[in-house]
């Protein structure tokens, strides 16, 4: 399986999104 | 995933929240939520999920994400890959409710909602949703 790129800011996420027309995938998370 | 998803980690700060944090209302970590491309949210998971029923959510979203938007089609495809392809899954009665639910838009027959409801009375008799789909066993078939 290919290594997820993940985005890290959420406003660019979703610039991204509209212009790909795609779904977001949000994952919040705490590193403890 | 990136074929379908636009995949975003958003690191949480409890002792100061993030603006995301706020934004989407976050109180427990690991969350994971699913938006359309306007950045609406149509699914949320609270708590850790193996892998297979992360996946499961994921499709689950995307159906609900399709039917909030009243691409029903698009709804069915999801909600049945869910089903056949993570039939062990957690969220399997609620993406047979949501079948359901896609199937009386596409078709306007109620008679999808109907089989939602034997799926679920047989097949997850306990669960919530089974009892949610209670109204439908007065249509007939």
């Amino acid at each position: 399986m290919a290594e997820i790129k993940w985005e890290k800011d959420v406003q660019a996420a979703l610039a991204l999104a509209q212009k790909a027309h795609k779904p977001v995938y949000l994952d919040f998370w705490f590193e403890g | 995933m990136q074929e379908v998803f636009i995949p975003v980690k958003s690191e949480c700060f409890w002792d100061k929240r993030t603006e995301a944090m706020k934004e989407f209302n976050i109180s427990w970590t690991p969350t994971l939520l699913v938006l359309d491309a306007t950045g609406r949210e149509h699914h949320r998971v609270v708590g850790f999920v193996p892998s297979d029923d992360f996946l499961a959510h994921l499709k689950l979203g995307q159906g609900k994400a399709h039917l909030d938007r009243f691409r029903f089609a698009d709804a069915l495809k999801e909600f049945t890959a869910v089903i056949e392809e993570h039939p062990m899954a957690g969220v399997i009665p609620e993406a047979v409710f949501f079948l359901g639910v896609a199937e009386y838009w596409n078709t306007h027959d109620p008679k999808g909602l109907r089989r939602a409801y034997d799926t679920l009375v047989a097949r997850f008799p306990q669960s919530e949703w089974a009892r949610r789909a209670g109204p439908y066993a007065q249509i007939p078939l």
